[in-house]
């Protein structure tokens, strides 16, 4: 998976490259619209994240030559500006999704797979953890080739957890990925724990095992082995 | 009182005075002329008879008894005013009146000679006419030119008044006032001009700052937000130092979710929402009722939902979510365990009620910025400041009332 990381500040570029590198990601990265312009000129990508505010452009052009180019990678845009007419012309030239700075990683990763996962056409196209296979197309769950029914939420934590294997995920991220705005009403982070009890006790119905673990105070990890 | 009444009221009270001082003057003025002119006449005559009777030696005729008597009852050298009845106008004439003796041939005889003043009074009378009937004619003349003034000279005045209560501040063109020959009002208008452009230029200064200041804020929080995942990914973290990052990490995402709420805010304020189209709000609100049906479920709340369908609104379709979402989250937040949420919405207004805590204060107090029920609160206290912006900015009318029976808050936007 070759990813292009277009983003000017040097730290986040860092967390970024050294984040998605050690999910098994290629990454490559441009600090400045010129570099990214050569780059997406040169070589070909399976994504491409683009930070919209630029030193010396802006990231809508670089989306822009990506669909002149008819190229296959997924954009994703990633701004600090957070102006939704942003997201909208952005979503408009054809990125495949918005994220706002500042962003949770998982959160990120999640749209990242989501994007290729819908790109890959010649791939496959369900996921496969251990005892789990899920068609994301169809929303559908097997445990040992059995159904499992989930809730609308359960299937949603799942995904999420699936996106990012062996990774703590915070309770923060996980309640803004699921309750978007709403994340910072009361009561949010029981909601999370009841639907990781429930969604524990279905696999384990199913004779899953048991691969979520609870960090304490932290959040939730799921486990490769 | 307009400034033109004012000036005409000192114009008029100046020229009533300097017209019955005129008047004075000139009536003393001629009246003194026409009186020294008749005892001028009185003496010549007197002179003329002198020296006629001396060269002739005899008494002249009298012909006409009013103008000249001889040895009358008056016996001494005078100039005097008198008052005759005239039998002939049946009035009483006023006369000037002089007696002086003369001798014919050692004997010594009284002559009075009497000029009649009525036609001086007639000249006066004539005098006093023509000069009020000029005052008129000015005092008229003055009003009319006044209201012609009113309604030419100070056009551009008005013109600069009507295009300053239509400035406002967020239109990208500058105040343009028409150009006019009148020297003050072509100053006013500059100087108003000039107001405006400074005023124009901070407002857009302070504009380009809070979205430079939005860009640059969220910049570091999102380098500390993803230094500090990845920090906790670490296993072998110690708990303290985790417990610590914890904190840190917590406090960066509130600090990032008021800085989104503060930027939409002054987003809002500044007008920088591209027009909006028409929104299904039903829609809207039925997604997000179920976008929060988990806090619902866990305040066992059941929503009475009375929606119209369709309603439509011409909004810009991020603002309408962020609306109807506020005053949901709102009424969900602040809701008792097991309470009311009733939700409704018409092409008229969207109402939602709530129970909840008893208000001692105004419930519209509660509409500013960082009011919290709750001081201790999480969340920074702005949703309902950010719908009562949207309201603002579209035109509706937002009202939160609150009904002490059955502690029920009602938030209504009327479109």
């Amino acid at each position: 998976m070759k990813i292009l990381i277009i983003e000017d500040e040097a730290p986040l570029r860092t967390t970024l490259v050294e984040f998605l590198r050690h999910d098994g990601y290629i990454c490559e990265i441009a600090e400045n619209y010129e570099q990214a312009h050569e780059k997406i000129k040169l070589y070909h990508y399976d994504c491409v994240l683009v930070d919209l505010t630029l030193p010396d452009g802006s990231g809508l052009n670089l989306v822009r030559t990506l669909k002149a180019d008819q190229s296959l990678a997924g954009v994703l845009i990633i701004s600090a500006r957070g102006s939704l007419d942003d997201k909208v012309q952005g979503l408009e030239l054809g990125a495949d999704d918005y994220l706002q700075k500042p962003f949770h990683l998982a959160e990120l990763n999640a749209r990242l797979r989501a994007i290729i996962r819908r790109r890959q056409f010649q791939g496959q196209r369900h996921l496969m953890f251990r005892d789990l296979t899920i068609y994301p197309d169809q929303t559908l769950v097997l445990v040992k080739d059995k159904p499992l029914t989930l809730t609308r939420r359960e299937y949603d934590l799942l995904l999420f957890l699936l996106a990012n294997p062996n990774r703590v995920l915070t309770k923060e991220a996980i309640a803004e990925h699921i309750w978007g705005d709403d994340a910072d009403m009361a009561d949010s982070f029981d909601f999370i724990y009841t639907h990781f009890k429930n969604l524990r006790k279905k696999l384990q119905e199913h004779g899953a095992d048991n691969y979520i673990r609870t960090v304490y105070g932290l959040g939730y990890k799921l486990e490769t082995a | 009182m307009k400034l033109l009444t004012r000036t005409n009221r000192y114009y008029l009270a100046l020229s009533a005075l300097l017209f019955v001082l005129g008047t004075g003057l000139l009536y003393g003025g001629l009246q003194y002329a026409l009186a020294h002119e008749v005892d001028e006449q009185l003496q010549q005559q007197r002179t003329y008879l002198t020296v006629r009777i001396r060269v002739t030696g005899a008494l002249p005729t009298v012909t006409m008894p009013q103008e000249l008597t001889i040895d009358g009852p008056t016996r001494s050298e005078s100039l005097r005013d008198t008052v005759i009845f005239d039998p002939v106008e049946h009035e009483a004439v006023p006369f000037r009146v002089v007696s002086f003796p003369v001798s014919v041939r050692g004997q010594v005889h009284w002559l009075t000679l009497r000029k009649s003043l009525l036609e001086t009074e007639d000249v006066l009378k004539v005098i006093m006419a023509v000069m009020l009937a000029v005052m008129a004619l000015l005092f008229g003349s003055l009003l009319l030119l006044n209201r012609w003034l009113s309604q030419w000279l100070w056009a551009p005045f008005r013109r600069t008044l009507k295009a300053l209560r239509s400035y406002q501040l967020q239109q990208p063109e500058s105040l343009v006032l028409p150009p006019t020959p009148i020297d003050e009002f072509s100053e006013l208008n500059q100087a108003v001009a000039q107001l405006t452009r400074r005023v124009a230029a901070d407002y857009r200064a302070l504009k380009e700052f809070t979205e430079n200041a939005a860009h640059e804020t969220q910049t570091p929080l999102a380098i500390m937000q993803a230094q500090l995942e990845q920090l906790v990914q670490d296993p072998e973290l110690p708990g303290r130092t985790l417990g610590a990052v914890q904190e840190v990490y917590r406090a960066a995402l509130r600090l990032s979710r008021l800085h989104q709420a503060l930027t939409l805010l002054s987003k809002i304020e500044n007008r920088q929402f591209s027009d909006g189209r028409p929104v299904r709000l039903d829609e809207v609100v039925q997604e997000k009722l179920r976008q929060l049906e988990d806090f619902l479920e866990a305040k066992e709340l059941r929503p009475e939902v009375d929606v119209q369908v369709p309603v439509s609104v011409v909004m810009h379709p991020a603002l309408a979510e962020s609306l109807v979402g506020n005053l949901l989250q709102n009424a969900v937040k602040h809701n008792l365990l097991g309470g009311l949420l009733r939700v409704q919405l018409s092409t008229a207004a969207l109402e939602i009620s709530n129970t909840g805590p008893a208000l001692r204060t105004d419930p519209m107090l509660l509409l500013g910025r960082f009011r919290k029920h709750y001081a201790a609160s999480d969340s920074p206290g702005l949703g309902l400041s950010i719908a009562e912006q949207i309201c603002t900015y579209y035109g509706f009318r937002m009202a939160y009332e609150y009904a002490p029976a059955g502690h029920l808050h009602t938030l209504r936007v009327t479109f």
